[in-house]
């Protein structure tokens, strides 16, 4: 595509997301929303988006949000510090100190049911854990639904969060293909209301550093490096040594999606020869 | 050896194999080829299931080693590390989604496919053998015209697996009376091996039937990699092990498929060392672990010890030690959660078999010999037990913790 066409593209691609982030606006008030940031293309695409939206229309940014694994790049770290400084955002660093603490701080280490404070017991025994010990693994069953789902929706209940935005993208994989701008979630035990709004959802990977490399929106070195997509450190890997995320032949490789479309892939394949 | 190729069948029973005994002729390459191979009659996986097994068959280590991280410990060492460093090419084709790279098995490998992106079916949820074939001999042929550097090749094969759907061909040349549909086959996997559904005997002899068929396609699989080795020439100067990661159950203890149990049907393994120079076949009854296969790889390529194995090399057989057998698994529903408490081992001496189930607190202990199928729990009459149970514990997380 020509140099043109792809900044008329981008720039539609990027009007469509800003009526959504304006609809959202109408819908709630900029303290009852949150952005959630990881520091990825996406998210931090997402991010960018809103912020020009709340500049162009004078509106506050809504606070962000960001979980910490734990098990996270320094790189990201580095380059999220940065960038909240840079935009004056009202940044959060959300996670689960409990686990932590009580797995010693240590990737692997076994963590006793017994030992976590009330809510996380609650939590565990909500998605039907009836064991007494556990692995501190953000990747693990109960680890990634204490150390992610459990923060975020502990956040949401703190700040009484309405609607929530988040770097989602349709072609990340088959089963986002019918996703909705908004998708309402109603309350359920531990989890309170709310709305997910994903500004993005249209935007292909390619769509995604066109428009970065057009607007100038700031990435995060590890793309350089060959880094495809971003999540915890012992479980991202890099796709192509050396050769920038953008330059790499994105259309006819899968995008090892947060590595989530790995496991899913995995889980899928197990599930079919009888385990789960 | 020039060159080492490790074929692991997964869910291959011992018993399925005309040379350890089967009448049934599931597997006349394999036998046919008995001439050039040592054979180990007691070999002897480090678990029951995949996950418990592999640490042992590629990494010399036991399944708990490294605490229960979901993805392969970077303390573990992959057997491609130490040979790739060695300068050999090192290439993997397997399609079992536990030993994906995602979960970091692809640590150490020039090439290595594990199918992960490919489409499955419902009814066949891996690459077949005939396709890894054809991967492997069209990257064997690819390396012969550019390198001249020795390899280590692993490849697996998953068509045994269940859900057990073989083709017409293979049902027919096992029992041509049974005349299931694909559908019909599937339904046995569903409602029947799925939910440990032993009660119809009459249906746990038609799955193990389908199983045969599948050991039936394997040979064929097998029969067909050989061929591709000498057709380029590779034959004379590629060492082939052949074993697998585990059996599986058809009601022998109650149950089907292979889950965390500790008995024969699930921890026997066939062992065969094919040598191209070798003129006669040779048979070892000593114990021999999965644990062994990687030190006696490089052993094969002649280099030095890996420190962080913990198996012996099985070559040459007269430095191969007596020694006992260790294996461990966690019960695979709990597993997941990462539960601690389930876990259960064996240690084997000779024919005495040990087990210990931790959240039972129970010990069981067969005499293989006198009661091959593991029926009669002697533990408390056996004047050997407390000897074994004191070589077990150090293995045994309850005991190691405290």
């Amino acid at each position: 595509m020509a140099e043109q066409d792809k900044a008329k593209r981008c720039a539609e691609l990027v009007e469509k997301s800003k009526e959504v982030v304006r609809e959202a606006f109408q819908r709630f008030k900029s303290d009852e929303l949150a952005i959630t940031w990881t520091g990825g293309k996406d998210s931090t695409t997402t991010l960018w988006i809103i912020r020009q939206a709340c500049l162009e229309d004078n509106i506050k940014l809504p606070r962000v949000m960001t979980i910490d694994e734990y098990d996270s790049f320094e790189e990201i770290h580095d380059f999220m510090s940065k960038w909240s400084r840079e935009w004056k955002l009202d940044l959060e660093w959300c996670r689960n100190d409990d686990v932590i603490k009580a797995a010693s701080g240590k990737i692997g280490a076994p963590v006793r049911v017994s030992d976590l404070n009330e809510r996380n017991q609650a939590e565990i025994k909500r998605i039907g854990y009836e064991e007494v010990a556990f692995p501190f693994e953000a990747e693990s069953y109960v680890g990634n639904h204490l150390m992610k789902t459990a923060v975020f929706n502990e956040f949401i209940e703190r700040y009484a969060i309405k609607g929530i935005f988040q770097g989602l993208r349709r072609d990340e994989q088959p089963a986002r293909a019918q996703d909705e701008y908004f998708e309402h979630r109603p309350a359920a035990y531990l989890v309170p209301e709310h709305t997910r709004i994903k500004p993005i959802l249209h935007f292909t990977e390619r769509d995604i550093w066109d428009n970065i490399m057009i607007n100038r929106i700031p990435y995060c070195v590890l793309y350089e490096q060959g880094y495809r997509s971003l999540g915890a450190k012992t479980t991202s890997q890099i796709a192509a040594p050396g050769v920038p995320a953008w330059e790499q032949d994105l259309e006819h490789t899968v995008e090892r999606a947060g590595r989530r479309q790995d496991k899913e892939q995995m889980m899928e394949r197990l599930r079919k020869l009888g385990y789960m | 050896m020039k060159n080492v190729t490790l074929l692991t069948i997964d869910a291959l029973r011992k018993d399925a194999l005309g040379c350890y005994g089967n009448q049934s002729g599931l597997t006349p390459f394999i036998d046919s080829i008995q001439n050039n191979c040592l054979r180990f009659t007691r070999g002897q996986s480090t678990g029951p299931y995949t996950q418990a097994s592999f640490p042992g068959i590629l990494t010399s280590s036991y399944y708990l080693d490294y605490g229960q991280p979901k993805g392969l410990s970077p303390r573990r060492t992959l057997i491609s590390e130490p040979l790739k460093q060695a300068g050999i090419v090192t290439a993997a084709f397997h399609s079992n989604p536990y030993l994906c790279d995602y979960l970091g098995w692809n640590r150490g490998w020039d090439v290595f496919y594990d199918s992960m992106e490919e489409e499955v079916s419902e009814q066949i949820p891996y690459i077949k053998g005939d396709v890894i074939n054809s991967k492997v001999a069209s990257w064997l042929t690819s390396h012969r015209q550019r390198d001249n550097r020795p390899f280590f090749l692993w490849l697996h094969y998953m068509d045994i697996h269940e859900p057990y759907l073989p083709e017409r061909k293979y049902v027919d040349l096992v029992d041509p009376s049974i005349n299931l549909t694909q559908d019909e086959m599937f339904r046995l996997f569903s409602e029947v091996l799925l939910k440990r559904d032993v009660s119809d005997e009459g249906k746990v002899r038609l799955l193990r039937k389908l199983y045969d068929a599948h050991v039936r396609e394997v040979d064929d699989y097998v029969k067909q990699f050989f061929n591709t080795l000498e057709k380029l020439g590779l034959l004379q100067d590629t060492a082939v092990i052949i074993t697998s990661d585990h059996g599986d159950e058809f009601g022998e203890h109650g149950g089907l498929s292979h889950d965390d149990k500790m008995y024969s049907e699930l921890l026997d393994t066939p062992l065969i060392i094919y040598d191209p120079s070798k003129d006669g076949g040779e048979v070892c009854q000593k114990l021999a672990s999965n644990i062994d296969i990687p030190p006696t790889i490089v052993h094969l390529f002649g280099l030095k010890p890996v420190e962080n194995f913990q198996g012996c090399y099985l070559l040459p057989l007269a430095d191969y030690p007596e020694k006992g057998c260790f294996g461990e698994a966690i019960d695979q529903r709990s597993q997941r959660g990462g539960d601690i408490e389930k876990d259960s081992y064996f240690y084997r001496e000779q024919d005495i078999k040990l087990i210990y189930r931790a959240n039972l607190d129970q010990w069981e202990m067969y005499n293989l010999k006198e009661d091959p199928a593991e029926l009669s729990n002697i533990v408390d009459r056996s004047s050997e037990a407390g000897e074994l149970k004191e070589k077990l514990k150090p293995r045994v997380r309850r005991w190691l913790t405290k």
